[in-house]
């Protein structure tokens, strides 16, 4: 390249300025990413404000630590009943708080619902490496335990609830599934439907390759004891997972196990390539949804893992829908 | 074309192809943690 062509490319865009402009829009391009949500979205995705009714917090329904909920009372507090719909935070069972759903819960006290956030006793490993008794299980005890209070506490403000629908995210989904198809019977309003996403439903050790327990290796069967029986609360031997035998045993905290004809209508949505949580134990769910003839809708976003990340158009579908079954199922009178 | 039309021109492409460059990094470490492809879905 001769001097004069170097010279004349040189004084075209000198690099310092090309890198500055590289480095900036980079930045503009990662900021975007975090910061410019689709215009559908702000629509279940609300703030909480004062106008839309009244917010109660941290009222009790047992005696541990975390067993509070919240309550939001829509504004129109003088029909004669209203439908409860609980929503369950994520964090694999070992973190999160019901604070982190406030704009979903905001979205269904808007839309006239008694909406509600239900903390529980997380996962938790003490020194020594004893846990702190808390599992799947138990969880799944303390929501089935505080349905019956956050319905009086509901009454208590002047807010007949006639039915409910239960919903979550991960870790809150799953447990909102177990208490939609294993408790509802013990519900003390009819469960009408019950929504959420990528939350694990049983646990056939071969659907979790995503944890490599697929796998006819040593290490592959004590990762699944350990994993499983951490999740259940109770020990569960290599020998058990070899032989097929835990299954029977975790079918207390494995919601699909659960489905039968009377399985209230269900939406859900999964991530085709979940790392956290295996997608093909949603297959399972799908089939026996479909086989017990529940009105369900099954997404299946195929782009996206556990955060439904990358298929905004389904991912919109999907609340489209969860809005229209409670439209249906559980319309605002 | 003159030499500010020709600079303004060659920004405009490192800018964009930097642009796009932040959200499909941004893309690829969320698919780290959770899983999800690179591209498709989502125009990024």
């Amino acid at each position: 390249m001769s001097k004069a062509v170097k010279e004349k490319r040189v004084k075209a865009v000198p690099i310092w300025m090309g890198v500055l402009v590289f480095l900036l829009a980079f930045g503009a391009g990662v900021a975007s990413k975090f910061a410019i949500q689709p215009g559908w979205a702000k629509e279940y995705s609300l703030a909480w404000s004062d106008e839309l009714g009244t917010r109660l917090i941290d009222l009790p329904y047992g005696d541990g630590e975390a067993n509070k909920f919240d309550l939001y009372l829509p504004k129109d507090g003088g029909k004669g009943s209203y439908g409860l719909v609980v929503y369950l935070h994520a964090g694999g069972f070992t973190a999160g708080d019901k604070s982190g759903d406030v704009k979903m819960l905001s979205w269904l006290c808007k839309k006239g619902y008694v909406a509600a956030g239900i903390n529980y006793t997380l996962f938790a490993e003490l020194e020594g490496g004893a846990t702190n008794g808390a599992s799947v299980l138990t969880q799944s005890e303390e929501i089935r335990d505080a349905i019956p209070k956050v319905i009086e506490a509901a009454e208590k403000e002047g807010y007949h609830i006639d039915s409910m629908a239960i919903s979550g995210g991960s870790a809150g989904h799953a447990l909102a599934m177990i208490y939609a198809y294993r408790d509802a019977g013990q519900s003390p309003v009819p469960v009408k439907m019950t929504f959420g996403a990528v939350g694990p439903s049983c646990f056939h050790r071969e659907d979790w390759d995503n944890y490599g327990f697929d796998r006819e290796t040593e290490e592959s069967y004590q990762g699944a004891a350990g994993i499983f029986s951490a999740m259940l609360g109770e020990m569960l031997s290599v020998e058990e997972i070899k032989d097929g035998s835990y299954l029977e045993k975790m079918k207390p905290i494995s919601a699909a196990g659960w489905i039968t004809t009377d399985a209230p209508p269900t939406v859900v949505a999964y991530g085709t390539y979940d790392r956290v949580q295996p997608f093909k134990a949603s297959l399972r769910l799908k089939a026996a949804l479909e086989e017990n003839g529940v009105d369900y809708r099954y997404f299946e976003l195929p782009h996206s893992g556990h955060g439904l990340q990358n298929d905004h158009a389904l991912y919109r579908q999907w609340m489209e829908t969860v809005e229209e079954y409670l439209d249906k199922y559980m319309p605002v009178k | 074309m003159t030499l500010t039309q020709k600079r303004l021109l060659i920004l405009l492409v490192i800018a964009v192809v930097a642009f796009v460059l932040g959200r499909l990094a941004v893309r690829a470490f969320m698919n780290l943690l959770l899983g999800g492809t690179l591209f498709g879905g989502d125009f990024l």
